[in-house]
């Protein structure tokens, strides 16, 4: 509800502090597919997502950049994960996540389920709805960066 | 794009040790589904919060075709000549990821090792698909409230199963002289996908998608294990066979006698002179593989003998080969036939009728 005011605000006022696109990001998603050479040697390819199909593993690589002239602060990167991708890891980028919805954040390791019978069991993966990276320190002007998730096609 | 390029080769190793933990799908999700991820950046500059900016991409969820035909049960199924309906057992699977029609064609190996390791040897008759009515009826066997199938499956929908009998029926012996005891006749039942989405209609033939991938929905075909013999993997077909085996009584006859007295011996050392009693024993040995039943036996006496009355003998023993003259009293004369009805005889067993008659 704040961000709406909030859109607005800046709608209406143009002038102030805002400046437009100080901030770039893009969002790309690959097919991860594996072939195993004659030496038995993993390979990994990452494809653009052309031919798609459920159980196929998919990397979303997410590019930001501060293209403002000032550093960007309090700077969090949401993402809430499609319905037909299941969760799978976040490579070492550390995210916050939520398993109801955005309700709740936390490492995925501090996160539990409520069961039917009323106990709690410990979050899964699978069980991920949203992903969020907060930053603690400004982002300087000019600086880029890339974050990443992995999921399966449901 | 360098830095992409570059941060891909990082996610790649990565990945190594996450690879092996692909779970099992079974279908999923539905062919043709937008997958759409939106990631949002909230931020501030000097102290005051800016507007939203967003990045989106998304892609189309491919069709995945994908079947299963297999036999239910691992064990062939025993006929006998003649037999009309004989049933064998298979279950299709739809595990695409869109609702499908399936072509099935039921046909015969011609020789060859069958499913269940006999050499194929003849072939049967009538054969036919029917598919199990899961309402009425007996559900999983074959009866008469099951549908015969008609060239394909209409719209089956992901993720089920369905069972399949293959019936056929089996030639007599006569019209077939290699419809024998142990015999063999292999058959094979292949699906193959096609398009779905009109009810009551076969679809057309699916073909993979070749070439540049499209941005739009492609066809993959993920049948990677080939079923039997004549079927290649990622071709939207799949098959498996199932094979027939003849189990019939094999019924050997052996006629012997003994004499038990005479007027003159009496019972030590009879001779066969004019009033000697005789006793015969008419064995019928099973050495095939079916039970038979109703085993009729019919003897006329010679002659120059007369029968004697109230002697038949039923059922008796034969021990390594050797009639026993045991048995039960049973049987009827009707001159000049001696005559008896064994109920059965056991495949391996054998089984006797014993009479005696005078020398005239």
């Amino acid at each position: 509800m704040r961000t709406i005011i909030f859109l607005l605000f800046a709608a209406l006022m143009p002038g102030q502090a805002f400046a437009a696109n100080q901030v770039a990001l893009d969002n790309h998603v690959f097919v991860e597919r594996v072939s195993t050479d004659a030496q038995g040697k993993q390979r990994i390819l990452l494809e653009e997502p052309k031919v798609v199909v459920p159980g196929d593993r998919l990397v979303f690589v997410l590019n930001y950049r501060n293209a403002g002239a000032q550093p960007a602060d309090k700077f969090v990167i949401t993402n809430p994960l499609p319905s037909a991708v299941r969760f799978a890891d976040a490579g070492d980028t550390r995210p916050q996540v939520s398993v109801d919805g955005g309700k709740q954040w936390g490492l995925l390791a501090d996160l539990s389920i409520p069961m039917t019978d009323g106990t709690r069991r410990a979050a899964q993966p699978a069980d991920v709805t949203h992903i969020r990276w907060a930053f603690q320190n400004p982002i300087p002007v000019g600086a880029t960066g890339k974050l990443m998730f992995r999921g399966v096609v449901k | 794009m360098t830095s992409k390029l570059t941060y891909m080769g990082a996610i790649g190793l990565a990945a190594l040790s996450s690879a092996a933990a692909t779970p099992a799908f079974a279908a999923g999700t539905t062919a043709g589904t937008t997958i759409t991820n939106t990631a949002t950046v909230d931020y501030q500059v000097g102290g005051v919060t800016q507007g939203q900016q967003q990045a989106a991409n998304s892609f189309i969820v491919d069709r995945k075709i994908n079947l299963l035909v297999e036999e239910v049960g691992t064990v062939t199924t025993a006929v006998v000549p003649g037999q009309a309906n004989a049933v064998t057992t298979f279950q299709l699977t739809n595990s695409s990821n869109e609702t499908l029609d399936f072509a099935l064609v039921a046909s015969q190996i011609a020789g060859g090792t069958a499913a269940h390791g006999g050499t194929d040897t003849f072939n049967v008759n009538n054969i036919r698909i029917y598919r199990d009515n899961t309402v009425t009826g007996t559900v999983g066997s074959w009866d008469a409230g099951d549908t015969l199938i008609t060239n394909y499956i209409d719209e089956l929908v992901v993720d089920t199963a369905i069972r399949l009998f293959v019936v056929a029926d089996i030639p007599t012996t006569s019209t077939v002289p290699a419809v024998v005891n142990g015999a063999v006749a292999g058959v094979t039942l292949r699906a193959t996908a096609r398009e779905g989405g009109l009810a009551g209609t076969q679809g057309a033939a699916i073909t993979e998608t070749t070439g540049a991938n499209t941005a739009v929905k492609d066809t993959v075909f993920a049948d990677v294990t080939p079923g039997v013999a004549g079927d290649a993997a990622r071709d939207g077909s799949h098959s498996d066979d199932d094979d027939y085996t003849v189990q019939t009584a094999t019924l050997a006859v052996t006629k012997t006698s003994r004499i038990i007295s005479d007027p003159i011996n009496s019972t030590t050392n009879p001779k066969l002179i004019p009033g000697a009693v005789i006793e015969y024993c008419i064995a019928v040995a099973n050495t095939g593989s079916a039970t038979a039943t109703s085993v009729v036996i019919n003897d006329p006496v010679p002659g120059q003998l007369t029968f004697n009355t109230g002697t038949i003998l039923l059922g008796g023993t034969v021990t390594s080969g050797t009639c026993d003259f045991n048995g039960s009293a049973g049987g009827s004369y009707a001159a000049p036939n001696v005559s008896g009805t064994i109920a059965s005889i056991a495949a391996g067993a054998a089984s006797t009728l014993v009479f005696r008659a005078t020398v005239n």
